[in-house]
């Protein structure tokens, strides 16, 4: 017989930790039917036919938050044949609150007293036997985080469960609502189960809304509600809860004896200072920026760099050891290539003929041969005399910009002799230290290996890996920041954040934990999505996950490095206004989205349990870290897979000399994309940039925002002029800007929209937030371009009366009146009783 | 009577009166702010409150906790 057992329990009371512990790592991890609420169900460790599921924390079984329905619509039909109700043992008193309501189900209960550890320390007792008659069910102590007591627990409940002896509860409540409660009870024999009556007989009373959903009948109850209001002068649900209270009171000293007198528990000592008007914010401040520069700029940043350029690249050197000798010698060697090329170039602009050299030195060519480079070389180089010298220009791989270099003859015939000393080829990684080559090339090997045909391999090596790489390159990094978020969500920093930047976030709509994906996002787009995951609240978890993109991530700096490069002459203004655009984005759309219909309608009051500090475990660190990285990798796969491959076919497929063909790298212009983009690019005229080369650009960023710069750089280049003065020439100082700032704002990379998709676990929100990023940034380029274009005398047309309409809206939009919604509405299919 | 944003930091008070609309009344009810309760507030920022209520530390808004009288 399969037995299910369910974990009942306030938020904060150890009910995960005690769930980890009984299931180890049978379980699995989904979420209720049509909420985001977190589901989670687990096989007994050493029982295969007992299922463990863990309810969300609740305070109560009212219905005013998602989670009160859910556990309570699971206990109320699915009917687990037991509850373990875990009960936090430092602050029982509250927690009590839920075990009556708990009680009156008519399921069996156990009662799992848990943190024993630090009631022993603190030199409270807890008498459990007294306690067990005053309330009607076993308790047991146990302490979830050290492991004891867990057992015997699990073991009961199995036994109760077998049983089926459903637990009685014994509180009682004053006369006079007993006798109401009773006749409400007796008008419902025969509608509900016998057991469960008393609960919805409570419930009935208390005015509960959803109750009738779930009750065949209807009862009217009217009259008892009136008569004990009437009694009490108080509303019945104020009553009841004032009974509980009472009741727990009057038991609670016997069973409870404090030795604690007065004095601050180390958890308040800690809050005195990490939540001090003064210091809280430095504190803060602090524990950011060490977030920010490990998981970020220093170990996270290496650790994409690893898996981005070494697993998905050319491959790593194990424990670096030997990559600092390569780098030397191959550096050494690219500098040595440069100025030789150089030279030559500017050679060849002089009218010297120089073809063949270049030919014979051209290392990519499939038949280069190290020995007719240095023939041809050698005799080019006798034809240079120290005194000369050449200018010359080199572009930079990662922005293309163009520098212009002169370098002497004598350079000429040192960079020579370099070449030489390496026999005209260059420094092979593998030949220092320990080299693992790439996924990307072990693949390749096997491909050349098989004859595979062309187009498969590209599909293989550009569509698949490529586009396995552009997700599993974020893991390393994405898995250092979950520590991060673990730890402090374990240890309980995490909950005072919130406290601390409530304030300031809650003007523009947003959470104080808002503030740690943005900050994230400054890195990369995909944690600081899955960042959000740390805020309850789903209205303000969804608007963080919208505008969480809007300030520039680490790949879109090459992009504004080349627009800044090539359009504004190097301005060091841009890049900064980057990141002021992404702010004013967040927090314009933070006060126009939080007055829209979408987003009213959820409560907005600032209420929250803190739990107490303490250490978590390495394991529930870790496991936390997985279960998150684990679910990005499996959901967000898919979505950016099939989108990398459908880029990758438009871009390397197209009519080429009236046959459709694969395409090489440099035609792209015949690319079905190119294609694309000349029908579309119409789109942005009002935008100042309808060119398709910028709307190919635009799309490809869709992959990745560093292809932006790769993809400019191949339809700009191939001319006489370099990228960045055909770019430059492409654009206007406005225009430039405008698609600038629709890149930076509109829809992120794939990879990032994976995150989305996962986190708002709702396809209509999904659309929701990449339609608006989208609009939103089509709007701004626009305004952009038509206002600026009035002050540089581009002249009036209907599209700056279309942007001065944006503008006004936009206005009123910002200004109109909020009303703060007042009603709480939790929407949940209930089922009813059977 | 005085709301709770005005009691100093550490001192313990007894709960009046939870005022407001029915909802945030359940809400702080169900964490235990009732009337006849002890709090204490452990620290204060800008107005919201960290406040120790049956041995549980509760972050509160200004707003909520004006609501609350002690």
């Amino acid at each position: 017989m399969s037995i299910k057992i369910a974990l009942a329990g306030n938020p904060n009371c150890g009910k995960t930790t005690l769930f980890n512990a009984l299931t180890g790592s049978n379980q699995f991890v989904g979420n209720w039917p049509g909420v985001t609420v977190e589901k989670k169900e687990g096989k007994l460790k050493g029982h295969k036919d007992v299922t463990i599921m863990d309810l969300p924390g609740i305070y109560s079984l009212s219905p005013y938050t998602l989670e009160e329905v859910v556990a309570r619509n699971y206990l109320i039909n699915e009917k687990p044949d037991a509850i373990i109700n875990i009960v936090d043992g430092t602050n029982i008193e509250r927690n009590l609150y839920l075990s009556t309501q708990i009680l009156e189900l008519g399921i069996p209960v156990i009662m799992a007293v848990n943190m024993m550890d630090i009631v022993e320390k603190s030199g409270d007792k807890i008498y459990v036997d007294k306690l067990s008659k005053k309330i009607g069910c076993e308790v047991v102590e146990i302490s979830a985080l050290k492991g004891t007591g867990i057992q015997k627990a699990a073991e009961k409940a199995v036994a109760l469960a077998q049983k089926n002896k459903t637990s009685i509860p014994v509180h009682e409540f004053t006369k006079d609502a007993e006798d109401i409660i009773e006749r409400v009870e007796d008008k419902l024999v025969g509608v509900v189960p016998d057991a469960q009556r008393r609960f919805f007989a409570i419930k009935l009373l208390e005015k509960d809304d959803k109750i009738q959903d779930q009750m065949n009948t209807s009862v009217d109850v009217s009259k008892e509600i009136a008569e004990m209001e009437e009694k009490f002068d108080d509303d019945t649900e104020s009553i009841i809860t004032n009974e509980r209270y009472t009741y727990i009171s009057s038991i609670i000293g016997e069973c409870l004896k404090k030795d604690r007198k007065e004095k601050l528990t180390t958890s308040d000592k800690i809050d005195k200072i990490v939540t001090n008007r003064w210091l809280a914010l430095p504190i803060f401040a602090a524990v950011m920026w060490l977030v920010y520069f490990v998981s970020v700029t220093t170990v996270g940043d290496i650790a994409t760099g690893w898996a981005n350029d070494g697993v998905f690249g050319d491959g790593w050197h194990l424990f670096g050891i030997g990559t600092a000798s390569y780098t030397e010698v191959a550096d050494e060697y690219t500098d040595a290539e440069t100025i030789v090329n150089g030279f030559l170039d500017y050679e060849s602009e002089q009218g010297v003929d120089v073809e063949s050299v270049q030919t014979a030195l051209d290392s990519e060519a499939d038949d280069y041969d190290p020995a007719a480079a240095k023939a041809a070389l050698t005799e080019f180089a006798t034809t240079i005399s120290d005194a000369d010298t050449a200018t010359y220009s080199v572009v930079d791989e990662e922005t293309m910009a163009d520098e212009e270099v002169t370098s002497t003859g004598a350079d000429f015939q040192e960079a020579v002799a370099t070449m030489d000393k390496y026999d005209y080829t260059a420094p092979d990684p593998a030949d220092y230290g320990v080299w693992i080559p790439g996924i990307p090339v072990l693949v390749e090997n096997v491909l050349d290996k098989v004859g595979c045909a062309e187009w498969l391999r590209g599909l293989i090596l550009d569509g698949i890996v490529a586009g396995l790489g552009a997700v599993l390159g974020f893991v390393p990094q994405i898995l250092i920041l979950f520590i991060f978020l673990a730890f402090l969500e374990g240890c309980g920093y995490m909950a005072r954040v919130a406290f601390i930047m409530d304030r300031v976030f809650r003007k523009f709509g947003l959470s104080g934990k808002s503030f740690i994906p943005m900050l994230i996002g400054s890195g990369c787009g995909v944690p600081g999505i899955m960042a959000s995951r740390t805020i309850e609240n789903e209205r303000d978890r969804r608007m963080t996950i919208m505008t969480t993109t809007f300030i520039p991530c680490g790949a879109k700096l090459p992009f504004i490095a080349m627009v800044a490069g090539a359009i504004f002459g190097g301005a060091s203004w841009v890049a900064p206004s980057a990141y002021f655009l992404g702010i004013a984005a967040i927090i314009c759309s933070g006060i126009i989205l939080k007055k829209t219909k979408m987003f009213a309608g959820d409560p907005a009051p600032f209420v929250m349990e803190l739990p107490a500090y303490h250490m978590p475990t390495i394991g529930s660190v870790l496991r936390s870290m997985w279960e998150r990285g684990w679910s990005f990798i499996k959901k967000a796969g898919t979505i950016i897979l099939v989108s990398t491959i459908a880029v990758w076919f438009t871009t390397y497929f197209g009519v080429m000399d009236g046959k459709f063909q694969m395409l090489s790298e440099d035609q792209i212009d015949y690319s079905i994309l190119a294609t694309i983009g000349k029908a579309i690019c119409w789109i942005f005229i009002p935008q100042g940039w309808g060119n398709w080369q910028a709307t190919v650009a635009s799309v490809t960023g869709l992959v990745a925002k560093e292809n932006i710069v790769g993809t400019l750089g191949i339809l700009y280049g191939g001319g006489d002029a370099s990228v960045y003065a055909t770019m430059g020439a492409a654009f206007t100082a406005v225009s430039g800007y405008s698609f600038l700032a629709f890149n930076l704002l509109c829809a992120p990379c794939f990879a990032a929209m994976g995150a989305i998709k996962r986190e708002m676990n709702n396809t209509k929100w999904f659309w929701t937030a990449v339609g608006y990023q989208c609009g939103f940034a089509y709007l701004v380029s626009l305004v952009v371009n038509q206002i600026g274009g009035l002050f540089t005398g581009a002249g009036f047309s209907i599209w700056t009366i279309v942007a001065i309409a944006v503008i006004v809206a936009f206005i009123y939009l910002l200004a109109r009146p909020y009303k703060e919604s007042q009603t709480l509405n939790v929407s949940v299919k209930t089922s009813r009783a059977k | 009577m005085m709301p709770l944003t005005m009691v100093n930091t550490g001192e313990p008070s007894v709960i009046k009166k939870v005022g407001g609309k029915e909802e945030t009344r359940r809400f702080l009810e169900k964490l235990g702010f009732v009337p006849g309760g002890t709090v204490t507030v452990v620290s204060e920022i800008e107005g919201n409150l960290i406040v120790n209520v049956k041995d549980s530390r509760v972050a509160i808004g200004k707003d909520m906790a004006n609501k609350i009288m002690v």
